[in-house]
C-alpha cells in the first residue's frame, strides 16, 4: 500500500498545473486534477504526463509531472484525499460548494479572495477552509520553445507559498503560517502584487501587447506601475504598519517579477474579468479607496483604474465593459457599474480627472 | 456610437430626467382610462431620448407611446416608451422605467431598461446576452410552484367585456406559484423574469413599446418568449415567457387559450 498522500488540484491551469506539483515531491504525493476545459483534460488523460517549468537567472528548470487523475468536474470523489487545493479562480469556487462541502481533510484556497475560507465555512458549516498565497506569477501558457517539447508546457517563477497554518497536515514545500504573518503577506500580495500587476497588464493591453514584460519595456509604462508600487507601498506601510524594509523589498522584486522576459504571461490573463478587479474592495478601486483614507491621491493607481474601464476584450466575460464605458457618462459609469457614490471621495477625484486620466492613455496608446 | 451604446446612453439620460422630477408636482392627463395617464415628464423624457437617438440614427423609424408612429421606411424601427410604470412614477411607487428597444423587419434585435431609483440597468443585443449592470444575467430552472409569476393587463383598448378572463387568469396563476405580482410596469416585469427573480411573465392586448426591450433581454436572458401582435392598429400584444419547460407546465395546468401567442 502507498504511503503517499494523496492531493486534489481542482483548476490544471496556470498555478494548478504550473506551480504546485513543485510543492509536493512525486516520492511522497500523488497529484490528481479537476478541470472543466475538456482538451486540457484529454491531453492529460492521454499523455499521462506534463512538463512545467520554472524560470531562473537564465533560462528554465523542468520538472516532469505524472498526474494521477484529471478529473472532468463531479466525477472526483473529495473524501478520497489527504488534502484539496483550489487554483480556479475566485469566481468559480461557489459552484464548488457542494463538493467541497463533503471533504473532510483540509482545503486550501490558492485564489485572489482572503474571505473565502469565511464564506465557505458560513455555507457549508465546515470548518476545513483555509487560505493560501502562492507568491508567485504563473502563466497559464509557455513559449512556442516549450510547448514544442509538450503542448501542456507551462511556465512558472520561483516563490513562496505562505498558507494558514491550520491546514498544515497537507505539509509540502509550503510555509504555514500564523494568521499575522498571513495577514502581512496577503497584504503585501493584495496591494503590492495584485495592484500594479493588473495596471501593468492594463496598459500593455492599450498599446496591444501580449506579454506582460512587453508592456513594460515601455518607458511611461514602466514608470506608471513603479508609480502605483510606491503609492502602495507608503500606504500599507502608514495604514497596516507593515515593515518598510519589507514593503520596500518586496516592491523591487514586484517590478523585476513583471519584466521577466522568460515568464511569458499572457496579459489576457492578468487583465481577465475587470469588473472583478474593479470591485469596491477590490485591487484597484479598493487600493485607491485605501490611499485616499491615507492621504495620498493616488495618481498612478487612477491611471490604471482608468486603463482598466478601457480595457477592449471582445474574449473576456467582461467584455461589456466597452459597451458601457462608451454609452454612459463619467458620473453614471461611476455610480450604476462601479457602485461609486457619488459623495465618496474616489468618485469625485475621478471625475475631476476623468478626461486628463483618458489623455494620458491615449497618449501611450498612441505613442 | 453602435445601436446597443446609442440605446443605453438615452436610457439613462431619459432615467435621471424621471429621477430628478420624481415626487414632485407635474401635470397629468388621463388618455384611455383611469390607468392610462401621460405626465409632462414622460414627454419630456420621450424628447431627450428622441433627441439622443435622432442624432445618431436620424433617418430611422420611431415608434413611441406619446409620439406614435413616425415611419421613415427604414428596415428598423426604435420602439419608445419613455416612462413606463406612469401611474407607479405618479404615486411615488419606484418602480418605473425608461424602455428602447430596436426592432428590424419586426424582430426585436436590442433592449434596454432602465429603472433610475433601484439604478437596475438591463441592456441586451441579439447574440451578445443579457446583462444588469456589470453582471451577466441567465434564466434558471425551477418549477412554477416554486417561483413568482408577473402580470400585465389590458388596457382599455382592448375589450373591456373580457376583463374578468384576465382576474380569472391572474387568481388561478397565483393559486399555482408562489404569488402572481402585478407591478404596474410590464417593462419592469420582463426584466424581473430575465434576472430570474421570477419564473413567468404574460400580458394581455400590452401595448408594444412596453414590452419590445423586453422581449430582448428575456430571451438573451435563455428564456423562451412567445409574443404575437395581436392589433396592429393599436401595437397590441399577448405574450407569454418563461423558461421552455414552464411554460409548458403552465400548458398543463391552466387553460390560458385566452392569450393569443
Amino acid at each position: 500500500m502507498s504511503n503517499k498522500k494523496n492531493i486534489l488540484v481542482y483548476g490544471a491551469g496556470a498555478i494548478g498545473r504550473g506551480y504546485i506539483p513543485w510543492l509536493f515531491n512525486p516520492s511522497d504525493y500523488t497529484l490528481s486534477f479537476v478541470e472543466q476545459d475538456e482538451s486540457i483534460r484529454n491531453l492529460m488523460l492521454e499523455n499521462k504526463t506534463f512538463k512545467t517549468f520554472m524560470t531562473t537567472d537564465v533560462g528554465y528548470k523542468e520538472l516532469i509531472c505524472n498526474p494521477h487523475n484529471c478529473f472532468m468536474p463531479g466525477e472526483e470523489n473529495p473524501l478520497d484525499y489527504d488534502g484539496i487545493i483550489t487554483a480556479v479562480g475566485p469566481r468559480q469556487i461557489f459552484d464548488l460548494r457542494d463538493t467541497l462541502s463533503k471533504a473532510k481533510c483540509p482545503v486550501l484556497f490558492f485564489e485572489n479572495d482572503a474571505s473565502l475560507p469565511e464564506k465557505l465555512m458560513s455555507l457549508t458549516g465546515n470548518d476545513n477552509f483555509f487560505f493560501g498565497i502562492p507568491d508567485v506569477i504563473t502563466s497559464n501558457t509557455a513559449p512556442q520553445s516549450l510547448k514544442d517539447l509538450d503542448p501542456l508546457a507551462i511556465v512558472t517563477e520561483n516563490g513562496t507559498c505562505f498558507s494558514d497554518q491550520g491546514a498544515s497536515i497537507i505539509s509540502g514545500d509550503i510555509a504555514y503560517v500564523d494568521n499575522a504573518e498571513l495577514h502581512k503577506q496577503w497584504m503585501a500580495k493584495l496591494y503590492m502584487h495584485n495592484t500594479p500587476h493588473c495596471i501593468a497588464a492594463y496598459l500593455g493591453a492599450m498599446i496591444g501587447k501580449e506579454f506582460l514584460h512587453e508592456g513594460m519595456i515601455n518607458q511611461r509604462i514602466y514608470s506608471i506601475v513603479q508609480g502605483a508600487m510606491a503609492e502602495m507601498e507608503d500606504t500599507i506601510v502608514d495604514l497596516y504598519g507593515i515593515d518598510r524594509e519589507f514593503a520596500s523589498w518586496y516592491g523591487h522584486k514586484e517590478l523585476d517579477r513583471f519584466s521577466n522576459e522568460f515568464l511569458f504571461d499572457p496579459i489576457s490573463r492578468v487583465a481577465r474579468e475587470p469588473f472583478r478587479k474593479l470591485g469596491l474592495s477590490d485591487r484597484l478601486i479598493g487600493a485607491a479607496q485605501l490611499c485616499l483614507s491615507a492621504g495620498k491621491i493616488p495618481e498612478n493607481i487612477l491611471l490604471g483604474i482608468m486603463a482598466a474601464f478601457l480595457y477592449d476584450e471582445v474574449k473576456d466575460e467582461d467584455f461589456h465593459i466597452k459597451i458601457l464605458i462608451d454609452a454612459l457618462d463619467p458620473g453614471d459609469f461611476l455610480q450604476l457599474i462601479i457602485n461609486l457614490n457619488p459623495h465618496e471621495a474616489l468618485y469625485k477625484v475621478m471625475i475631476d480627472r476623468w478626461e486628463n486620466l483618458k489623455n494620458i492613455i491615449g497618449d501611450i496608446e498612441n505613442e | 456610437m453602435n445601436r446597443l451604446t446609442v440605446a443605453i446612453n438615452a436610457a439613462v439620460a431619459g432615467g435621471n430626467l424621471l429621477k430628478e422630477h420624481y415626487g414632485k408636482v407635474f401635470k397629468e392627463r388621463q388618455k384611455e382610462s383611469l390607468r392610462d395617464v401621460v405626465t409632462d415628464i414622460d414627454e419630456l423624457s420621450e424628447n431627450k431620448i428622441l433627441d439622443i437617438i435622432k442624432k445618431e440614427y436620424p433617418d430611422e423609424s420611431f415608434l413611441t407611446e406619446e409620439s406614435g408612429l413616425h415611419d421613415q421606411d427604414s428596415e428598423g424601427m426604435w420602439i419608445i416608451d419613455a416612462l413606463d410604470g406612469t401611474v407607479n412614477y405618479i404615486h411615488g411607487i419606484p418602480m418605473f422605467c425608461v424602455s428602447i428597444s430596436y426592432w428590424k423587419n419586426m424582430e426585436p434585435e436590442l433592449g434596454v431598461i432602465y429603472n433610475p431609483i433601484s439604478e437596475d440597468l438591463y441592456y441586451a443585443q441579439k447574440n451578445l446576452g443579457s446583462f444588469l449592470n456589470q453582471k451577466k444575467i441567465n434564466s434558471h430552472l425551477l418549477e412554477i410552484n416554486k417561483n413568482l409569476c408577473v402580470m400585465a393587463f389590458s388596457g382599455k383598448a382592448h375589450n373591456p367585456k373580457e376583463r374578468s378572463k384576465e382576474f380569472e387568469l391572474f387568481g388561478l396563476l397565483n393559486d399555482l406559484s408562489q404569488g402572481c405580482l402585478r407591478t404596474g410596469s410590464a417593462a419592469i416585469n420582463l426584466s424581473y423574469l430575465a434576472e430570474g427573480k421570477c419564473g413567468l411573465a404574460l400580458g394581455k392586448a400590452n401595448k408594444l413599446w412596453d414590452i419590445a426591450a423586453g422581449i430582448v433581454i428575456a430571451q438573451e436572458a435563455g428564456l423562451d418568449v412567445q409574443f404575437k401582435i395581436t392589433n396592429k392598429e393599436n401595437f397590441l400584444v399577448d405574450y407569454i415567457a418563461g423558461s421552455s419547460e414552464m411554460i409548458l407546465e403552465l400548458r398543463d395546468n391552466i387553460d390560458i387559450s385566452y392569450l393569443d401567442t
